[in-house]
C-alpha cells in the first residue's frame, strides 16, 4: 500500500510542478530527469535483471536521437511518428548488437558495448551528410516546453509501469535466474543467450525512446551528448538509485540530475564527485538509495486449499526404455572421464549411479543434460538423439535435473523459483509481459497456482515468500527437486540429493521418490553416496568406477557383487 | 605500444580474474608523475624514472585495496565500475594539480627522426616496442620460471586451494596490481614525448589497450604483445589511406568482429564451461 501512496505522490508531484512554476529552467530539470529515468529503466531491465552490463547505451540513445531528427528534418514526419521510429529503430539496433555482443560476457561485454558506443560516436562525427557532423544537427522543429514536458512525464511513467509489469512475469524471473544461475536457468529449458538479447533489446527500446525525446527538448543534437562518459552516466544513476528495483531509476536520475545543478559552482570537481558517488553507491548501497529506504514487506498469499494433482507429463507409452546411452566417452585433455558408458533407464523407474569419487557420475549426468558435448557415443531419449544437443534443448525434451551444489536462484522467492521451472522456456512475448496484456494476466495466474501447488506437494508451503538464498542447505535441495518437477520432465536426474541432509530429511526424501514412483512420476536417474537410500527406493543400479561400467542390476545383485564391493561398497556385515 | 598497457591487464588477469578498467589513468598518472618531478623539478631522469615507478606501484596498491579487494570473488561488475570510479577520481585529481591543458615532453631520441626511405620515424617510437617485448619476456619468465609467478598463476585458477596452500592471497592480488600499474607508469614516461602530457590522455589509451587485451586474449602474453603491434599497423594504414577518425571506427569494429569469432582472443585458451 505504501508503494502506491508512494507512487501516486510522486505522480501527482510530477503533474503539480507545471502550475506552480513558470521558470523554464525548472521545467527544463525535471524534463532531464525523465528522460535520464526513461534510459535508467530500460537499462534496469538488463543490468538489474538480468546482471549483464553496458558501458554503450549512449550509443543507442544517439541512435534514437538522430533516427529522430532526421525523421522529421528530412523525412518531415510528424513527431509521434519520428519517436516511433526512432523506438523501431533502435530496438533493431539493440537486437543486432545484442546478438553479437552477449555470446561473451563479464569484462568482454563491457568492452564489446564501449566499442560499440565509440563506433557509432565515431560514424556521428565521420558521416557529415547524414549526421552534420561535429556540428549536429540544427533547427529541428520542437514542441513547446510544456508540452514537451507532459509527454516525457507520462513517457517516463509509461517507462517505469513496464518494468514493473515486465518484473512480475514469467520474462522477469527468467532474467533474474539468468543472472542468479545460467547453468540452473538453461537446466529448466530457458535459453540465456535469447533472454539476454531480449533483456538487451527492450532496454536498447527505452532508451531509443530517451534520445528521441531528448531531440525534441532543444531542437538540437550533437555527437557530444553521445560519449562513454553518458554511458557511465547512465549506469551510475542506475547503481546510486537502485539495481534492480522498480524506484530505482527515478531516484538516481533525480540525484544525478540535480546534484551537478546545485554544484555547478564546483565544475572542477565534477568528475571527483561522480567517482566518489560511484565508490559509495558500489560500497554501501549495494541495491541503491531505493534498496536501502524500503522494509521488506510481504505480502502474504491468499490462503486457498489445493488439491494435490498427480506430478508429471504423460509419461508416454512403451517398455522400450526411456534413455539409452551407448558407448559414450568424455574426456577432459588427457583425461578419460567417461569411457564407453553404457546405460539404460526404464520410464517410472528410479535408477541409481554409484562409484567411488571421480568415477565419473557428475560428468554422465552433465553429458545427459547437454552441459557436456560427448566426444564419442549416442544418446537416445524417447528415441530421439540428445547427445550434443545445448542443455535448455535437452530440458525441453523432458530432461531436468539438480546439482551437487545446490543452484537456487538467490534473488527470487520459493514461489517463483517455482514458478521459473512451470514456465520453462514458454515465456510469452515479450511485449504482452512489458504490457501486462490480460491473456499474460492470466498466464501469470496459471502459473502461480501451479507453482503453489507444487509447493504444497512437496512440503515448501510455508516458504513461499522467502527469498530462495535465505534457505538451509536441505530447503535448498528440496526446492530444487520442486522446480526441477515443475518442468514435468520424463527424466529426473538427481545429483546427491541426500549430501548434508541429517537422517531425517533423508527419511523424507526417500519416502517423496518412493510416492513419485507411485504415482506415475518421471524416470529417475539418481546419484548417490547414501547406500540406504540408494539400496531402497532403486530399481536398477549402475555401478562407475573410472569412468567404466562394473556392474549393473537390481540392489541385491550389486549388494552382492564382488567388483562392486573391491572397488567401492567394501565390505559389509 | 598498446601492447605494453595491455599487458597490465593481462598481469591482473592473470592472478585474479579481475582487472583496472582505468589503466589507462595509470599510464596517465605515470605520465604526469614523471613530467612533474623530471621537468617541474628538474631531478636527473633516472632518479625521476624511479620515482614514477615507485609512486606507480603503490598507485596500483591503492587501486587494489580501494576498488578490488572489496568485491574479489563477488560474481559482479562491481570491481569494474569501481575501478572505473577510481580513474575518473584520478583524472579529476590530475586536472586540478596539473592543469587541463597538454603539455610537450622532452626527450632526447625524439630531437632527430631516423629516415628510412620515405617514412621517417623517431628513435622513441622504435624505443616502446622493444621495450614492450622485453618487458613481456620478463613477465612471462615471472609467471613460468619464478615459485612467486607460480603462486600468483594458482591464485587465479583456484583461490580457495592457492589460500590453503598457505598463500596470502589479498598480497598476492595486490601485487598483481602493483607490478600492472607499474607497467602502465613505463608505458607513460615512454608515450609522454611521443603523445604530450595531460590529464584526458589516459581514457583512449586505456581503452585501446583494454581492445588489444581482448583481442590478443586476456590469458595470453604473447597473444596481447603480437595484437598490439598488429593493431597500431592496422590503425595508421586507416589513418594513412582513410582518416584519424576511421582509424578508431575500424578499431573497434575489429575488437566486436573478434570476439563474435573467437571470444576468447587470437591467442588466449578456451575457458572450459564450468558445470
Amino acid at each position: 500500500m505504501t508503494d502506491r501512496l508512494g507512487w501516486a505522490a510522486l505522480a501527482i508531484a510530477a503533474a503539480l510542478i507545471p502550475f506552480f512554476t513558470s521558470n523554464t529552467y525548472y521545467l527544463y530539470v525535471v524534463i532531464s530527469v525523465g528522460l535520464l529515468t526513461i534510459v535508467t529503466a530500460g537499462l534496469n531491465v538488463l543490468v538489474g535483471f538480468t546482471g549483464q552490463t553496458s558501458l554503450g547505451h549512449a550509443g543507442l540513445y544517439a541512435f534514437g536521437a538522430y533516427t529522430a531528427a532526421l525523421c522529421v528534418t528530412r523525412a518531415g514526419t510528424s513527431e509521434g511518428v519520428a519517436i516511433a521510429a526512432a523506438v523501431v529503430v533502435t530496438s533493431m539496433v539493440g537486437a543486432a548488437v545484442a546478438a553479437a555482443a552477449l555470446r561473451v560476457s563479464g569484462p568482454y561485454l563491457a568492452m564489446v558495448t564501449i566499442a560499440f558506443g565509440l563506433i557509432v560516436e565515431g560514424v556521428l562525427i565521420e558521416w557529415g551528410s547524414l549526421t552534420g557532423g561535429p556540428g549536429g544537427i540544427f533547427n529541428i522543429p520542437k514542441p513547446g516546453l510544456r508540452t514537451h514536458y507532459w509527454t516525457v512525464m507520462l513517457t517516463a511513467a509509461l517507462a517505469l509501469w513496464l518494468t514493473a509489469n515486465l518484473r512480475r512475469s514469467a520474462w522477469g524471473r527468467a532474467c533474474l535466474a539468468v543472472k542468479s544461475s545460467e547453468v540452473a536457468a538453461e537446466s529448466l529449458g530457458l535459453s540465456a543467450y535469447y533472454v539476454r538479447i531480449a533483456a538487451f533489446t527492450v532496454s536498447a527500446a527505452f532508451a531509443g525512446a530517451a534520445g528521441a525525446l531528448f531531440t525534441f527538448l532543444n531542437g538540437y543534437i550533437s555527437p557530444d551528448s553521445f560519449t562513454l562518459q553518458t554511458s557511465i552516466l547512465f549506469l551510475l544513476a542506475l547503481l546510486f538509485g537502485g539495481l534492480g528495483r522498480i524506484a530505482g531509476p527515478v531516484a538516481g536520475s533525480v540525484a544525478l540530475t540535480i546534484l551537478p545543478e546545485l554544484l555547478t559552482r564546483l565544475l572542477d570537481y565534477r568528475l571527483i564527485l561522480y567517482g566518489s558517488l560511484l565508490l559509495l553507491s558500489i560500497y554501501w548501497l549495494p541495491e541503491g538509495v531505493v534498496g536501502a529506504v524500503s522494509r521488506a514487506r510481504r505480502s502474504r498469499p491468499a490462503s486457498l486449499e489445493f488439491s494435490l494433482s498427480p506430478v508429471g507429463r504423460g509419461q508416454g507409452e512403451g517398455s522400450e526404455p526411456l534413455l539409452v546411452a551407448s558407448e559414450v566417452n568424455l574426456s577432459f585433455g588427457g583425461v578419460m572421464a567417461l569411457a564407453g558408458v553404457t546405460l539404460a533407464v526404464n520410464r517410472q523407474r528410479i535408477h541409481a549411479v554409484i562409484g567411488p569419487n571421480g568415477a565419473g557420475k557428475t560428468s554422465l549426468l552433465n553429458v545427459l543434460s547437454g552441459f557436456y558435448a560427448p566426444g564419442r557415443g549416442t544418446i537416445m531419449l524417447d528415441g530421439q538423439s540428445i547427445a550434443g544437443v545445448p542443455p535448455y534443448a535437452v530440458a525441453r525434451r523432458g530432461i531436468a535435473r539438480t546439482f551437487q551444489t545446490a543452484q537456487v536462484f538467490g534473488d527470487l522467492s520459493v514461489r517463483d523459483n517455482v514458478a521459473v521451472g512451470v514456465a520453462g522456456p514458454r515465456l510469452g512475448s515479450p511485449l504482452s509481459a512489458l504490457l501486462a496484456t490480460p491473456g499474460s494476466r492470466a498466464r501469470e495466474a496459471a502459473l502461480q497456482s501451479r507453482a503453489l501447488v507444487l509447493l504444497h506437494a512437496l512440503g515448501l508451503a510455508e516458504l513461499t515468500d522467502e527469498p530462495a538464498d535465505s534457505l538451509a542447505a536441505g530447503l535448498r535441495r528440496k526446492l530444487e527437486i520442486a522446480r526441477a518437477l515443475a518442468t514435468e520432465p520424463l527424466l529426473l536426474m538427481l545429483d546427491e540429493p541426500a549430501a548434508g541432509l541429517s537422517p531425517a530429511e533423508i527419511a523424507a526424501l526417500d519416502a517423496q521418490l518412493t510416492t513419485l514412483r507411485g504415482r506415475g512420476g518421471p524416470a529417475v536417474i539418481l546419484v548417490e553416496h547414501h547406500m540406504d537410500l540408494v539400496m531402497a527406493v532403486s530399481d536398477r543400479i549402475t555401478v562407475l568406477d573410472y569412468g567404466r561400467v562394473i556392474a549393473e542390476g537390481g540392489p541385491a545383485e550389486i549388494r552382492q557383487n564382488p567388483a562392486v564391493i573391491e572397488a567401492y561398497l567394501g565390505v559389509t556385515t | 605500444m598498446y601492447g605494453l598497457v595491455a599487458l597490465g591487464y593481462h598481469i591482473t588477469w592473470a592472478t585474479s580474474r579481475t582487472m583496472n578498467f582505468s589503466q589507462g589513468h595509470a599510464v596517465m598518472v605515470g605520465a604526469v608523475v614523471a613530467y612533474a618531478v623530471f621537468v617541474g623539478l628538474g631531478w636527473p631522469f633516472p632518479l625521476a624514472l624511479v620515482l614514477t615507478l615507485v609512486a606507480l606501484a603503490g598507485f596500483g596498491a591503492l587501486v587494489e585495496r580501494v576498488a578490488v579487494r572489496p568485491f574479489f570473488l563477488r560474481a559482479s561488475p562491481a570491481w569494474l565500475l569501481a575501478t572505473i570510479a577510481v580513474g575518473i577520481i584520478a583524472e579529476n585529481v590530475a586536472q586540478l594539480t596539473f592543469g587541463k591543458d597538454a603539455r610537450a615532453f622532452p626527450s632526447p631520441l625524439m630531437r632527430k627522426p631516423i629516415i628510412l626511405g620515405s617514412a621517417g620515424f623517431y628513435p622513441q617510437e622504435l624505443l616502446v616496442p622493444v621495450v614492450g617485448l622485453l618487458l613481456m619476456g620478463l613477465v612471462q619468465l615471472f609467471y613460468h620460471r619464478t615459485a612467486y609467478g607460480k603462486q600468483l598463476k594458482a591464485v587465479a585458477w583456484n583461490p580457495e586451494a592457492a589460500g590453503l596452500m598457505g598463500i596470502n592471497i589479498p598480497r598476492a592480488v595486490m601485487a598483481s596490481y602493483a607490478l600492472s600499474a607499474l607497467l602502465a607508469g613505463v608505458a607513460g614516461v615512454l608515450l609522454a614525448p611521443l603523445l604530450n602530457v595531460s590529464p584526458q590522455m589516459g581514457t583512449i589509451i586505456g581503452l585501446k589497450a583494454f581492445a588489444v587485451a581482448i583481442i590478443g586474449g586476456l590469458s595470453s602474453a604473447p597473444g596481447i604483445v603480437v595484437a598490439g603491434l598488429g593493431y597500431g599497423l592496422v590503425e595508421s594504414f586507416t589513418a594513412g589511406y582513410v582518416s584519424t577518425r576511421a582509424r578508431e571506427i575500424v578499431g573497434f569494429g575489429l575488437v566486436i568482429l573478434v570476439l563474435v569469432v573467437r571470444p576468447w582472443g587470437l591467442l588466449g585458451e578456451k575457458p572450459s564451461r564450468r558445470v
